[in-house]
């Protein structure tokens, strides 16, 4: 398997049509998806997060290195799906009602991705009800909300109320981040969590599973 | 407020003494008020509106006290606060005290180009009104000479900086209204010290005449704000206001009382949070009449674009974050005293030019921009953005660095304008060799160095193509008060098409294209 760190290399480095054809290649050699996950991607998203959080990437080696390791996961998510095993965790994600700006959301959501969880990706302006439903239906465990200003922040509470009144704020952690949102922001509005950048929201995505367990 | 009782049930407050470096300033206030009520009288800022939740009004203690509390500690780093930096929003002043403040009042821009009109009898005033600042002028019409001229600080921003965080105010209970009677009240009072000036110089001649007219520019949160137009569908998306148009009052209704009661107009809003400031902007160039495709950028907290001509504008607004102001930025001032405001190579070394020839205290927009250009020349930032030396912060002239967080700021900022200016010019179907004129309005654009503009990727037309334009909002202000009829601004703001660029789905993957340096500055057409 000597071939697949070119793999992780590729994700690392954002290349998304060398990390796309080095899966189908592996894939049909008979590697494991599950070892491809664990053993190349996981590893490649870890240290795109390293190089972010040390300052050599920005934004748009973020996105670019995202772009990559997404051509990969579709070709594995749905061999993953059929073989029925489970993700580290599901996460509902999406910008709350009122706000549109979701760089923020779609780079904490491509992280989560590379860090093993199954994320539904709700968009943009995402109502209540929506968060209520994946959690219903798809069974998320966490909800991820971001919001970019300091009008549209004030959602984050409505959301996490109408969770609660739909009796579902129990079965789920919640984690917010965006430009205007603080940790005492988090507290007083009974969020489990705050991020503010996407490397660091998968640490607290792990964390507030692990206390879920 | 603490008082002290008399025996005869009189009330005594008691006073302390404050002394505003490097203002030189001294004055008492009653003990216990809040630093807010008397710092913002003298230009200090508060970003978020005094929630703390910015370091924006961070002043720093020479003599006297302030305590730390929770939100102190929660926004400045250990350092900072054993410094003696206090977040002015959380403080009040318990005893005498002397501050050293980080930022002051920056001069306001205003205009003086000439123009093309129609004379008509009477006087007029143009008033620009922007988020941070005002500038009004008082007019000749028959001469279209500029009789007298005011500037100030909004006294709005004291209840937050930012338009999102005014609207946010805006949104509580009756502080709206508190806004709206604020700003009136104030351009009210410009206007009577531009008619009735405490140093009559040329008194006769301006009162010769009645003001027969009056015209008032702005963002579409200031419109509202002044108008009395309910504000929450400006908070969210879709942020379609309820209504734009062109507002007419008489300025009794408004307690001005200016002689002849002349009508006021709040010119109509474009779309979004573009407003009739870009409008007057658009008239002032004369995109309008263009044969040609022009531009007109501001750049500001919130860039504006427009492209067109006479047949087709669009227009966009970014929020471009407030690099190019110097905010957000670790040594970032205003472009003020002891601002690095130039940098330029000599040799292999930086040299600064400091505003005022003061010792350097930190670096304004321009400064930012023209250092950025010369680090990318010297080959010490990557066209990532990533510094050399492993992140290391790079010193121009002591005590004065830049840092790997500044930078990123500015890749934000110029990424934001830059893909901003690409998708309009997508949706033309232009190139940018098309445009034959952008001009660069504001503040800004009259300082920014336009050929390190080029070097970072801000602006990609050739030096020949862009123009400082000044403050093209108030200089439209003042041809609209020669307009026969209303129906004139109300047709050219229906011509320009507001185009939402956060809804535009190549926004993400051009940002993060336009984030990059260029290898080189864009060679000419």
């Amino acid at each position: 398997m000597e071939g697949l760190k070119e793999l992780y290399d590729a994700i690392v480095t954002g290349n998304a049509k060398s990390a796309k054809a080095l899966t189908e290649n592996a894939l049909a050699e008979g590697v494991d998806p599950q070892v491809l996950i664990d053993k190349y991607m996981i590893p490649a998203m870890d240290e795109v997060g390293r190089l972010f959080e040390a300052n050599e990437y920005y934004v748009p080696e973020l996105l670019i290195s995202a772009r990559a390791m997404k051509a990969s996961l579709q070709l594995i998510r749905p061999l993953l799906t059929a073989k029925g095993s489970e993700p580290q965790g599901r996460v509902a994600i999406g910008t709350v009602k009122g706000d549109l700006h979701d760089i923020g959301k779609n780079l904490v959501s491509a992280m989560l991705e590379g860090g093993g969880f199954e994320v539904i990706d709700l968009g943009v302006d995402v109502p209540p009800e929506k968060f209520i439903a994946a959690i219903q239906e798809k069974k998320a465990t966490v909800v991820a909300m971001s919001a970019l200003l300091t009008t549209t922040m004030l959602s984050m509470k409505t959301t996490i109320d109408a969770l609660q009144n739909a009796g579902v704020r129990n079965r789920v952690k919640i984690m917010i981040g965006g430009a205007a949102v603080t940790q005492r922001y988090a507290d007083e509005i009974g969020a489990d969590g705050f991020s503010d950048n996407a490397n660091s929201a998968v640490a607290l995505a792990r964390r507030l599973v692990a206390a879920q367990a | 407020m603490q008082e002290m009782s008399g025996g005869h049930g009189m009330t005594i407050h008691e006073r302390v003494r404050i002394h505003l470096e490097p203002l030189g300033e001294i004055f008492e206030v009653d003990r216990e008020t809040p630093l807010k009520d008397f710092l913002f009288d003298h230009g200090v800022e508060f970003p978020c509106g005094g929630l703390g939740i910015c370091s924006g009004c961070k002043v720093r203690v020479l003599a006297g006290s302030l305590p730390v509390t929770t939100e102190q500690e929660e926004m400045l780093t250990p350092a900072e606060l054993r410094d003696g930096w206090r977040l002015a929003c959380s403080c009040g002043a318990d005893e005498d005290l002397t501050l050293e403040l980080a930022q002051w009042e920056a001069p306001v821009l205003t205009d003086e180009t000439p123009f093309q009109f129609t004379p008509r009898e009477g006087l007029g005033v143009a008033v620009d009104l922007g988020t941070t600042t005002i500038a009004a002028q008082l007019l000749d019409l028959r001469t279209g000479q500029v009789l007298a001229v005011q500037t100030a600080l909004n006294e709005q921003a004291r209840y937050g900086a930012d338009i999102m965080n005014r609207v946010l105010f805006a949104m509580n209970e009756g502080e709206a209204s508190t806004l709206a009677s604020l700003i009136r009240k104030q351009i009210g009072e410009m206007i009577a010290g531009l008619i009735f000036p405490a140093k009559p110089v040329r008194r006769t001649d301006r009162l010769r005449a009645d003001v027969v007219n009056v015209v008032i520019v702005g963002n579409t949160a200031m419109h509202h704000l002044f108008c009395g137009i309910d504000i929450e569908p400006l908070s969210h998306y879709p942020f379609d206001a309820l209504n734009d148009g062109l507002q007419l009052f008489l300025s009794r209704d408004l307690d001005w009382g200016i002689p002849g009661d002349p009508p006021v107009r709040f010119l109509p809003c474009i779309g979004g949070f573009v407003g009739s400031d870009i409008l007057a902007g658009v008239m002032a160039v004369r995109m309008h009449e263009s044969e040609p495709l022009i531009s007109l950028v501001d750049l500001g907290t919130n860039g504006e674009i427009v492209i067109g001509n006479r047949q087709k504008m669009l227009c966009a607004s970014t929020a471009a974050g407030p690099a190019f102001e110097g905010a957000r930025i670790g040594m970032g001032m205003r472009a003020a005293t002891g601002a690095i405001s130039e940098v330029k190579i000599s040799g292999e070394k930086f040299r600064c030019h400091v505003l005022g020839n003061v010792q350097p205290r930190g670096i304004c927009g321009s400064g930012l921009v023209d250092a950025a250009a010369s680090a990318l020349d010297l080959g010490l930032i990557a066209e990532s953005g990533r510094l050399a030396n492993g992140g290391a912060p790079i010193s121009l002239c002591p005590p004065v660095v830049i840092s790997q967080a500044d930078i990123r700021e500015l890749q934000l900022a110029k990424g934001a304008i830059a893909t901003g200016f690409r998708i309009l010019l997508n949706r033309l179907g232009a190139t940018p060799e098309d445009i034959s004129r952008l001009h660069l309005a504001g503040a800004f654009g009259n300082y920014i160095n336009i050929y390190s503009a080029r070097r970072i990727g801000l602006l990609t037309l050739p030096p020949s193509r862009i123009h400082p334009a000044g403050n093209t909002a108030l200089l439209g202000a003042k041809l609209a008060l020669f307009m026969p009829d209303d129906e004139a601004f109300s047709r050219v703001a229906r011509t320009i098409t507001h185009i939402p660029l956060s809804a535009d789905l190549e926004f993400q993957e051009l940002f993060a294209g336009e984030m990059r340096f260029p290898s080189a500055s864009p060679s000419g057409f």
